[in-house]
């Protein structure tokens, strides 16, 4: 999020699209609520009447896979109803920069395509710079190379009747979302949009992200309260655990995993740290190597040292280009190249797709550790019906773990606030902290090394590891020591001492850092700010609830990100009764400002989106590996065969597998003209394994279930409460039908398409609720995340004569 | 229409007054004792965290004799302000669930049952299982000769379950046995 | 002065915090239930659930409909559960002054089948469960326990949307048709049921039958006169004039 939970309450529009918020984030509901009460209004686009739905002013269906249709004709009717933010899209986001001349678009592709490898070259996409290096900018943004120019030409091909037909959105209803958000373009308006997985998981996943940045961006909702592009998220720390990047491809604070062409820290260094000539960027990342070299300092501790590059050779290398994300591990899984591994808090054979290849899969290895709450298809797959254990080599180390009320620690919410959680019993049993499990067998490898040696035994000897699990110590290393006598201003830091603030890093060794965001939330002043629970606020805090004293947040305690976009060139709030800051007496007061330099009309300030390296909130956004703007292409799996947008059907770049198991139906497959969507329940949680075990919440979803409008279960012969059989190309899944009226049959070009919705919650160690909704979905995904496509994909369904994994 | 349920009352000629219980000599289960001590009276108070969604809603365990004996939300926490949903609401039966795993379990390769072991003997072996996966196939250096100091062959899937502390060691953990394949719920 | 709840129906999100946060603070177990094309489970009130979220849809000249109605004891003013088990076993329901909750007591085990049919009949919201194992009639307490420490209902506390509220009769009313002024402006049929005879009272934005068949007492009824219904009420005094 950038911004937070509260802040829904200030927004005067809130789009939910791409997420049920009611559903999967019910609290969040408080807020929205209390927003309509004070007169905004809700708005619900999704393939499916939800409870969100019902408590929304109005919902609107639409195709799952089309967001970026819909949202493109949004962008549309805001450019050519002038009804966008003018000052804010000139001054705050690259509008005004010039498009260098090899950038173009034809008929779904952008230029710098390579269709042998499906990659682009986005080197094509750059923009236009000045004799200093500076972008070009034209701020009457008229230049026909300008961004806006460019924008206002590419989402023009995003007509109505297009749209309409695409996304199967009457025209009234796409005029009524895009009329009511596009009031928010008003300097004191603020409209939120509140997604989550409903747009990550598709194979334009991030540009269906973008897309709404761009909306964003254009009605100047970034930066100010009740604006923001808010990701809810949807795991238990999944902002923590990304933060501390549990992820092949960024170490942890948002940096790159190095890989093989960058042989040396100073490598290293140079390609990430990005260089801005313009006077006017803050251009953040140039610190990058501040916070690299603080990271290898905590990892590598006394061993790091300037002359060794702090450690960096002892580093893996991912091969440049390669995939290590889920979809390739069990590919390789399944092709007999693992030999074993970990998974803890996860169950992947229910929740990721295509569970009958990764069932498959995981019986080739050697051996699996897994810590969890209760047995799961995941700890148990070496018994799964159907596979006889003799078969089966897998050593399996189950190590029962505790549970958040067990153990102490922090976690951070999606709108970034560390948060911290006490020990409320001791761990059931003989269950253990995930932490314990990672020192266990880390000080026994440590100790093996010093023993044995082994290959490369360095890289583990040297590690600056901690030989208890001790969160608040831990904490500590995360906010960063100094690591030798250092001052800081007028203040001297003996060493040992914590860092107090990531403007104090140093890129020399002199201090140390598991994670640069979070320095600053431990010091030696005001001691772990996690357990803060102060609710004062200034008058101006209180009137937006920013509630800076509880707990912390990253980065430096800033609520709302972005946030010097919320005022004009002079510092002063575009909407005075929520200013989230304001210049005032030589200084900013409210928010913590993103950077201190004072207002941009000064000539001494600094743009806002200091992230980025122009400085510039980005329309135009040519890092992404599908294109600088985002483009409609239908799902893998559609029931249409041609876009209407262009000759290319689904995306130019998306990835996929290609092994026996990976079949993909072909567009409008008459074998599998529905379209499945998959999704969480209130209820249970993700792929279930915890909330199937908690009878009071499986009392009240027992077992899986599959939504579908009255006209299509009439058009199967289904009653409501039937057993059914859903197939497509790679599996089949029983379900009970539940015929509802909350689906609607939707006309998409020129004919009725039916969608069905699942759970993914159930699995067969819970006897007779169901098993894997997975098995459906198919293993293609987003270019930019391989998040995978499990909203939509191709399926048909018919009445069941007999059921088995739903037999109670 | 309008029920009138006093006429009613008159009809059936009981009007006998209300009391309060306090009055009463009876025992109300499953009524569960009203003037007497709540289940939570006395009990320590801790706070923590709800373990499903990102909103992260604060509970409040109650605690008596080392038990958890009830959870509500925590009031003072200002996004959710004492309330919850259901799951948040189901923390007191999630801690007592019956299903819980209570030993380390084992299960050796093509056997067909879990063994109880030791946490030491579990770690002593995941350790040694993980030395020798690392010994036997740590890539040095990849077909062009670049140093990669990584390994292929073991992984690391989970968890946004882990606190920030557990997820701070895992990837030091795996970064410094040279791991590549990790990743976690973010991507799905 | 009693207790009284406002269920707001326009602000429930049925999230069934009220629902799951009712049995754990009661610690009532679980059913086994099963999917039967409907969200709402259990499929009724039993005598482990003493709160229900019930889910109704229906199409509105083309608009979906999702109502949800978190069902639960309504606390009567006069109860006729308490009228009725009175003829019978005087003392076995009762009503504590202080609160109004009406509670059902261990004693509620001396009922006959039959009547604890009579109760349940006499309830115009067929809230009465009983327990087949243990013989104990059950329904909501209004966590009477709790309340008489100061503290809210369990599924009042729980209620993240403002759609459960409890407290004086006299400020519960006034926020009922502070609320119920507001709705109409987007719902014109919105309607407080009940809200004279009753310790909890809904809130309704739509038809009330179009939320469940005892959403409020005439509803129950369908076309039956005053008269009939009264002399469904007395049918009791029928039986023990036979005796």
């Amino acid at each position: 999020m950038t911004n937070h939970w509260i802040d829904i309450k200030n927004a005067d529009s809130i789009l939910i699209m791409g997420s049920n918020a009611a559903e999967h984030h019910p609290i969040s509901f408080k807020w929205v609520l209390e927003a309509k009460d004070k007169g905004a209004t809700v708005m619900h686009v999704d393939p499916k009447f939800s409870r969100t739905s019902a408590r929304s002013d109005f919902h609107v269906p639409l195709r799952s896979g089309t967001d970026i249709a819909f949202l493109g004709g949004m962008i549309k009717y805001i450019l050519e109803n002038d009804a966008y933010f003018k000052e804010y899209v000139v001054e705050y986001t690259n509008a005004s920069l010039i498009v260098g001349k090899d950038f173009g678009f034809s008929d779904g592709l952008f230029t710098g395509y390579d269709a042998k490898t499906r990659s682009y070259d986005k080197s094509k996409w750059g923009f236009e710079m000045d004799e200093n290096g500076v972008p070009k900018r034209d701020k009457t943004l008229k230049n026909p190379r300008c961004v806006f120019q460019l924008m206002k030409k590419h989402y023009s091909r995003y007509g109505i009747d297009a749209v309409s037909s695409t996304t199967g959105v009457s025209a009234e209803n796409l005029l009524k979302v895009y009329k009511t958000y596009a009031a928010t373009g008003k300097p004191d308006k603020a409209g939120t949009v509140m997604y989550a997985l409903g747009w990550t998981q598709h194979t334009v996943g991030v540009q269906n992200i973008r897309s709404a940045g761009i909306i964003q961006l254009l009605l100047g909702n970034i930066g100010v309260a009740g604006g923001g592009i808010n990701a809810l998220r949807g795991e238990p720390n999944v902002q923590g655990s990304t933060d501390h990047a549990l992820l092949y491809h960024i170490i942890p604070g948002y940096m790159a995993m190095p890989h093989n062409g960058w042989q040396t820290y100073d490598d290293y260094n140079k390609a990430n740290t990005p260089v801005s000539r313009d006077p006017m960027s803050a251009n953040w990342w140039q610190n990058k190597p501040k916070y690299f070299t603080s990271l290898l300092k905590a990892w590598y501790g006394d061993s790091a040292t300037q002359e060794n590059g702090f450690c960096y050779e002892l580093l893996p290398k991912v091969e440049k280009g390669e995939d290590y994300s889920y979809m390739y591990l069990f590919d390789r899984m399944y092709r007999n190249k693992i030999r074993g591994g970990i998974i803890i808090g996860l169950n992947p054979m229910n929740s990721i797709p295509n569970t009958n290849k990764v069932r498959k899969a995981l019986d080739n290895l050697d051996w699996l550790v897994a810590s969890e709450l209760h047995h799961s298809e995941t700890t148990d797959n070496w018994h799964r019906p159907g596979v006889d254990p003799k078969k089966v080599k897998t050593e399996v180390f189950l190590l029962p773990s505790a549970h958040r009320l067990e153990k102490e620690g922090s976690v951070t919410n999606s709108g970034r606030w560390l948060l911290w959680h006490y020990q409320v019993v001791p761990p059931a049993f003989e269950a253990k902290p995930f932490g314990d499990m990672f020192v266990g067998f880390m000080q026994r490898l440590k100790a093996l090394y010093a023993k044995e040696g082994g290959t490369l035994p360095e890289a583990v000897l040297k590690l600056d590891y901690p030989d208890k699990y001790d969160s608040d110590e831990l904490c500590a290393r995360i906010n960063g020591r100094f690591t030798r006598d250092t001052k800081v201003g007028d203040k001297l830091y003996k060493k040992g001492q914590l860092v107090p603030s990531f403007a104090a890093l140093q890129a020399d060794g002199s201090t140390s850092s598991l994670n640069w965001l979070y320095t600053g939330s431990f010091t030696e002043e005001d001691g772990n700010k996690a357990k803060r629970r102060d609710t004062a606020q200034t008058d101006m805090q209180k009137a937006i609830g920013l509630y800076p004293n509880w707990a912390w947040c990253w980065p430096v305690n800033r609520r709302v990100l972005y946030n010097r976009a919320s005022v004009d060139l002079n510092g002063k709030p575009y909407n005075p009764a929520k200013a989230v800051i304001e210049w005032k007496d030589g200084k900013w007061v409210g928010d913590v400002p993103d950077g201190g330099w004072p207002p941009l009309a000064t000539g001494k300030g600094k743009l806002p989106f200091i992230m980025t390296v122009h400085g510039t909130g980005q329309l135009y956004g040519p890092g992404r590996m599908d294109g600088p703007f985002s483009e409609h292409y239908e799902p893998v799996e559609t029931p249409v065969n041609s876009n209407m947008f262009s000759k290319q059907l689904s995306s130019p770049v998306y990835k996929f597998m290609s092994s026996d198991m990976d079949k993909l139906a072909k567009p409008a497959d008459p074998n599998y003209p529905i379209v499945l969507t998959t999704y969480n329940v209130t209820e249970h949680w993700c792929g279930g394994g915890e909330t199937r075990n908690i009878p009071n919440l499986l009392e009240a979803e027992p077992q899986l279930y599959v939504e579908m409008s009255p006209e299509l279960a009439q058009e199967k012969g289904i009653k409501n409460g039937d057993g059914v059989i859903v197939e497509s190309i790679r599996g089949r899944v029983e379900a009970i039908a539940m015929v509802t009226i909350r689906m609607r049959p939707l006309k998409v070009h020129g004919r009725i398409i039916h969608e069905i919705g699942m759970p993914f919650c159930f699995g067969w160690t819970t006897p007779g609720t169901g098993d894997s909704t997975n098995r459906l979905t198919s293993w293609v995904g987003d270019p930019n995340t391989t998040i995978p496509e499990f909203k939509a994909c191709c399926v048909n369904i018919r009445k069941a004569d007999k059921l088995t994994e739903l037999a109670t | 229409m309008k029920i009138d349920r006093r006429s009613f009352m008159k009809l059936a000629g009981s009007g006998a007054a209300c009391l309060t219980l306090g009055q009463l000599g009876v025992s109300l289960t499953p009524v569960r004792a009203y003037a007497g001590d709540l289940k939570i009276s006395g009990a320590k108070e801790v706070v923590t965290v709800c373990p499903f969604c990102s909103v992260s809603c604060h509970i409040i365990g109650y605690v008596k004799e080392g038990k958890l004996v009830s959870t509500e939300g925590d009031p003072d926490y200002p996004i959710n302000e004492g309330s919850l949903c259901a799951k948040g609401a189901a923390m007191l039966t999630m801690t007592t669930s019956h299903h819980r795993l209570q030993k380390p379990l084992y299960r050796a390769p093509y056997s067909d049952k879990w063994e109880e072991k030791s946490w030491d003997w579990m770690l002593d072996r995941i350790a040694r299982r993980i030395k020798d996966t690392r010994d036997k196939d740590l890539i040095l250096k990849n077909a062009k000769g670049d140093t990669v100091n990584r390994l292929e062959s073991m992984f690391l899937l989970g968890t946004s379950h882990a606190g920030n502390e557990e997820c701070a060691i895992a990837h030091q953990a795996m970064r410094g046995l040279g791991v590549v394949h990790m990743d976690h719920q973010a991507r799905i | 002065m009693p207790k009284t709840f406002l269920i707001d129906t326009s602000r429930c999100t049925a999230c069934r915090g009220c629902q799951i946060a009712c049995k754990e603070w009661h610690e009532l177990p679980a059913n086994q239930t099963r999917q039967r094309g409907s969200h709402q489970n259990p499929p009724d009130l039993n005598p482990n659930n003493y709160k229900l979220v019930r889910f109704s849809e229906h199409l509105d000249n083309g608009v979906i409909r999702w109502n949800f109605f978190p069902d639960q004891c309504r606390h009567c003013d006069v109860p006729p559960c308490k009228e009725m088990g009175d003829v019978y076993h005087e003392g076995t329901i009762i009503q504590d002054e202080k609160t109004g909750a009406v509670l059902f007591t261990d004693k509620t085990t001396v009922f006959t089948g039959e009547e604890f049919e009579q109760v349940r009949e006499a309830c115009p919201y067929d809230i009465p469960r009983r327990d087949p194992k243990t013989g104990l009639l059950s329904k909501c307490t209004m966590c009477n326990d709790r309340v008489q420490k100061g503290m809210l209902p369990a599924c009042v506390k729980v209620c993240p949307t403002g759609a459960m509220n409890f407290g004086e009769r006299a400020d519960m009313l006034k926020l009922a048709e502070s609320r119920l002024a507001t709705v109409k402006k987007t719902w014109p049929k919105a309607m407080l049921a009940d809200p004279g005879d009753v310790n909890v009272i809904f809130l309704l934005i739509d038809d009330p039958e179009n939320y469940h068949t005892h959403t409020v007492a005439q509803a129950a009824f369908g076309p039956m006169t005053k008269k009939q219904f009264l002399a469904t009420l007395a049918r009791p005094f029928k039986a023990m004039a036979k005796v």
